[in-house]
């Protein structure tokens, strides 16, 4: 028999179809889908009157300008996007662990990871695209960041960085209910942090600074990626390196994923 | 080829588990405890299965069956001992595996909850880049087997249990596998749709000569699909043949079926080399009116009772 081998093209067609599929079926459930939709509205929305009434009242923080903070809160809801549309079911790992229902995506001769996550698709993470965009160009235009090649190119690359950041985050949180039984905490944890995203790192010093530059890299989901664009005189060199570490972070949460799946020892009958 | 489709020596497979604390403190302890107990739930297993045979694996609840299967599939790798599948290493090469093999776990769908079951049969049609005219005649071949058309386009989701375990089995025959493994597939389901999905197995594995590995507790299945059986117990295989073997080993046993008065059948096993058959029915009629007898030779039912209790064979 031939061996069959599937490259990317073969996952991107797949992940396309999965996907066209599933939204087809979202949209006819129709009421269903305009609730959602409306809630995921309200959420951004209620979101941003915190933060905009929040921050009205500060003119600067650590000699972040309002319109800066703007950006950074912007960038950080584009930035999550991706982990929020294509990585949800991470979200649903512990309980499919536990039931044993987990067992499902390990009888297709593709990757254990890929077909998990391509089960689901989250279409309220694209609302907080719009927001995010919507307060990114707002901000953009205040403070008067040139429009050339150069720097959407550097938006782009730098988006890419931060969201792989909190992809990683999200697979490792959930990778550890291969280990452990309560790790709902554990993710809940994880995402509370990335309230954080949205705060200059500088106004955290010592002990936190450390800790969320290093062990849990919030500071990479927003506030190091940005300064490339924000501040482009004054880059710190953790900024430009920003890309490679949330490359290597993403790949090492994504071999901590597998090693729980082989670790795994498919409970229930 | 390699003429069998599966070969396993001398497989074991042991458990580690954890003996849990309780409470917060308990589970940061157990994160670092050292303090195990195994499970062998497989032990010293050998089994050879030729191409197109149906076996049926059987064995009481907690005997081994599902981590048998969860080894031969690749998903769990055998402490010990050695497992080809289509003549390769299951647990190594798992994707390759799964290119080759199709797998019903009863009472727990593999489909796409949402998507309508013909959605769902193009989308693994495309994952196992099942070429279109071998994937169109598969679907004929459904259709000439059992009636699709009620459940073709209906989400998985508003299945009822019958037709969507229907669905998961066509499904795992949709890539045309080498072999099919069957976990309880008749689980939960009335009589006629067990009938349907019998009938089904029969047809697939007489057109495609696809191997079948089948566990079940309904010995209606085995009467239906298995000439051999394999039965193993607390991990170990204890029979490995023919079922009329099996039977044959327990030649002398009848049973007695009795219409009693009140219309009521009893039935009772009983073995004509210590009991004569004449004197249970005469004894019954003296405290009750018999109105109809049947003999029988010993169900399949009674004959894996008596092995399950431990009857040596
Ligand atoms: N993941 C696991 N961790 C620990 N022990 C396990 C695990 N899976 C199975 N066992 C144990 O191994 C033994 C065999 O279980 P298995 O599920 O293979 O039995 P089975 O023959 O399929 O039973 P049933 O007919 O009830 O489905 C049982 O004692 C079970 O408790
Ligand atoms: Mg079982």
């Amino acid at each position: 028999m031939e061996k069959k081998t599937r490259g990317f093209s073969f996952y991107a067609d797949i992940y396309r179809k999965i996907l066209v599929q599933d939204l087809k079926t979202k949209m006819s459930y129709r009421a269903d889908f305009i609730i959602s939709t409306i809630g995921m509205i309200m959420v951004n929305l209620s979101g941003f009157v915190t933060f905009l009434i929040l921050f009205r009242n500060f003119p600067t923080i650590n000699g972040w300008d309002y319109y800066h903070m703007l950006f950074l809160y912007g960038f950080s809801l584009v930035a999550l996007t991706p982990v929020q549309c294509f990585f949800d079911n991470n979200w649903n790992l512990r309980f499919m662990v536990t039931s044993g229902d987990f067992i499902k995506y390990c009888f297709r001769p593709v990757n254990v990871f890929f077909y998990f996550m391509s089960e689901v698709f989250d279409v309220k993470g694209l609302g907080q695209l719009a927001f995010g965009i919507g307060t990114l160009i707002y901000a953009w235009a205040h403070i008067g960041i040139p429009v050339t090649a150069l720097t959407i190119g550097k938006l782009l690359v730098f988006l890419l960085t931060a969201s792989l950041f909190m992809i990683a985050l999200m697979n490792a949180a959930a990778a550890t209910c291969f280990w452990i039984r309560n790790s709902g905490y554990v993710m809940v944890i994880m995402f509370r942090f990335k309230d954080f995203a949205k705060y200059p790192s500088s106004i955290f010093s010592g002990i936190f600074k450390f800790l969320f530059t290093f062990i849990i890299p919030i500071a990479f989901i927003a506030y190091y990626p940005s300064l490339v664009i924000l501040d482009p005189d004054n880059v710190p060199l953790l900024s430009w390196l920003s890309p490679f570490i949330g490359i290597l972070f993403f790949w090492l949460s994504y071999k901590f994923w597998m090693l729980g799946v082989r670790k795994y020892d498919f409970t229930g009958s | 080829m390699e003429d069998q489709a599966l070969v396993m020596k001398n497989v074991c497979k042991d458990f580690k588990v954890l003996n849990r604390h309780e409470g917060l403190k308990g589970s940061i302890q157990d994160l670092f405890s050292r303090d195990y107990k195994t499970i062998s739930a497989v032990k010293d297993v050998s089994l050879e299965v030729a191409r197109g045979e149906i076996i049926g694996y059987l064995g009481p609840n907690g005997a081994g069956k599902s981590t048998t299967i969860k080894m031969m599939t690749g998903v769990l790798e055998p402490t010990s001992g050695e497992i080809l599948v289509n003549g390769k290493v299951p647990y190594k090469n798992r994707t390759e595996n799964c290119e080759n093999i199709g797998v019903v776990f009863g009472q727990r769908s593999q489909l796409w909850w949402s998507l309508p079951l013909i959605e769902s049969f193009k989308l693994l049609r495309d994952l196992y880049m099942v070429p279109q005219q071998q994937y169109e005649d598969m679907i004929e071949l459904y259709r000439s087997l059992v009636d699709i058309e009620p459940i073709i386009n209906k989400p998985v989701r508003q299945m009822s249990l019958g037709q969507r375990t229907l669905s998961d089995i066509l499904a795992a025959f949709i890539h045309n596998p080498a072999i099919v493994f069957l976990d309880e597939p008749t689980i939960g389901l009335d009589v006629s749709m067990k009938d349907k999905i019998r009938a089904l197995i029969k047809g697939l594995n007489k057109e495609k000569n696809t191997t079948v590995i089948l566990t079940t507790h309904d010995m209606g299945d085995v009467d239906a699909l298995c000439r051999r059986i394999v039965i193993i117990d607390k991990g170990m295989k204890i029979y490995d043949n023919d079922i009329e073997h099996l039977k044959g080993y327990f030649g002398s046993y009848r049973t007695l079926h009795m219409k009693l008065a009140d219309d009521t059948w009893e039935q009772m096993l009983i073995d004509e080399k210590t009991t004569d058959v004449m004197q249970v029915i005469t004894e019954k009629q003296k405290v009750t009116k018999i109105k109809d007898i049947r003999l029988e030779e010993i169900s399949t039912e009674e004959v894996i009772k008596k092995i399950y209790e431990g009857e040596a064979v």
